[in-house]
């Protein structure tokens, strides 16, 4: 009688801890089914449209996103630099390289939450492709640090994780399946606030 | 031995069958809907902005810092959606949510006639309606086609930098999701 007790609860608990711990990762982790993958870059084409996979699904389901349609553009979101790290708020990182046609493009520092990242001072943790100072022939280069730099700078203050989230506005990149075909620029850790 | 195997077997069994269960049903279950948020602030037919003022989470979220976005609840058992401002903003767009929350039909300023926000929602019926003779107010009209009986139109503006703020405002005191 206590073994058959033991039996069903045994299989009881990895049923429903391995059954919900599993669903739990596949749609918390930032890389997982129908995302696709440039670099550090991650985002998921088909999410919020009827072609989504049941994890896009239910990501979305969960938290009541309003996701970006074709024609408004796709996002692409970091959480760690090219090599692999995870993005700190206490670091600072370069942003270089070239970038897929798009009409124009928004870049913000978010935590885990979402949640858009304080900045200090007058400074705000965003940018857009219209306020860049753009070098003839050079690619972009972009700073994301806790201090002043010259050129291109996102200001980021606190410690802890971030995400650097980049929306490329009116894009043909995220008509059909060439998402993960093009260039996306690389993020370099220059140092970190002991 | 042989007991523990199956003790294992059986569980994973079970695990598997209780991860696609939650994959499922958590569309079915999730109580984060903009749809019943919504409808928690403002009738339809009416123009919420979303933003940090809202007292719901889900409208309070803010998914990009130089987006403005505003939301209208719809149904087209109603009549025609026309969604419309007088004002001319640098960049707009707006996404057609069905009642699940899935994006059915987007656009952007590109499509308009000179960059204007000027739409119809219709669905099938209606556009076939509209097709017999379309009325001279609509004649420039941006159509929008769906499936749909009730729905979310989410419209979103850029906003460059604090200064256009004004116009920006001005276009969502404008803007209006009336019936036909």
């Amino acid at each position: 009688m206590l073994k058959t007790v033991f039996f069903v609860a045994f299989v009881l608990l990895i049923a429903l801890g391995g059954g919900a711990g599993s669903a739990w990762l596949a749609l918390e982790s930032t890389r997982t089914v129908g995302s696709v993958e440039i670099g550090p870059w991650v985002t998921f084409p088909k999410q919020g449209t009827h072609d989504a996979d049941p994890y896009s699904r239910a990501r979305s389901a969960r938290l009541g996103l309003l996701t970006l349609g074709q024609a408004e553009g796709i996002v692409l979101v970091a959480a760690s630099d090219s090599a692999g790290r995870p993005l700190l708020r206490e670091c600072s990182y370069r942003l270089e390289g070239d970038l897929p046609p798009a009409r124009f493009f928004t870049l913000h520092a978010t935590d885990p939450n979402r949640q858009i990242l304080p900045a200090p001072a007058r400074f705000t943790s965003s940018l857009h492709s219209q306020s860049l100072l753009w070098r003839h022939g050079r690619p972009l280069s972009v700073f994301v640090a806790p201090h002043p730099h010259a050129e291109n700078w996102l200001a980021i203050e606190g410690s802890g994780p971030m995400r650097l989230v980049l929306t490329l506005v009116d894009t043909p990149i995220s008509t059909g399946a060439r998402v993960g075909e093009t260039d996306m620029p690389t993020i370099t850790r220059t140092g970190c606030d002991a | 031995m042989l007991r523990l195997l199956h003790m294992i077997l059986l569980g994973l069994f079970g695990a598997a069958a209780i991860h696609i269960a939650i994959l499922f049903l958590l569309p079915t279950y999730s109580e984060r809907d903009v749809w019943s948020a919504m409808a928690n602030e403002s009738g339809l037919n009416e123009f919420v902005r979303l933003g940090e003022d809202n007292a719901d989470p889900l409208l309070a979220e803010r998914q990009n810092p130089f987006f403005d976005a505003a939301a209208c609840r719809f149904d087209l058992e109603n009549g025609m959606t026309r969604i419309a401002s007088g004002d001319t903003v640098p960049f707009w767009s707006f996404s057609v949510y069905d009642r699940d929350g899935f994006n059915v039909f987007n656009v952007n300023d590109r499509s308009a006639t000179e960059r204007g926000l000027d739409a119809l929602i219709v669905n099938a019926a209606q556009l076939l309606e509209l097709r017999k003779g379309v009325p001279e107010t609509l004649a420039t009209s941006l159509i929008a086609q769906t499936e749909l009986g009730e729905g979310t139109v989410v419209v979103r503006v850029f906003v460059p930098d604090s200064s256009w703020q004004a116009v920006v405002d001005s276009f969502f005191e404008n803007l209006r999701c009336e019936p036909l």
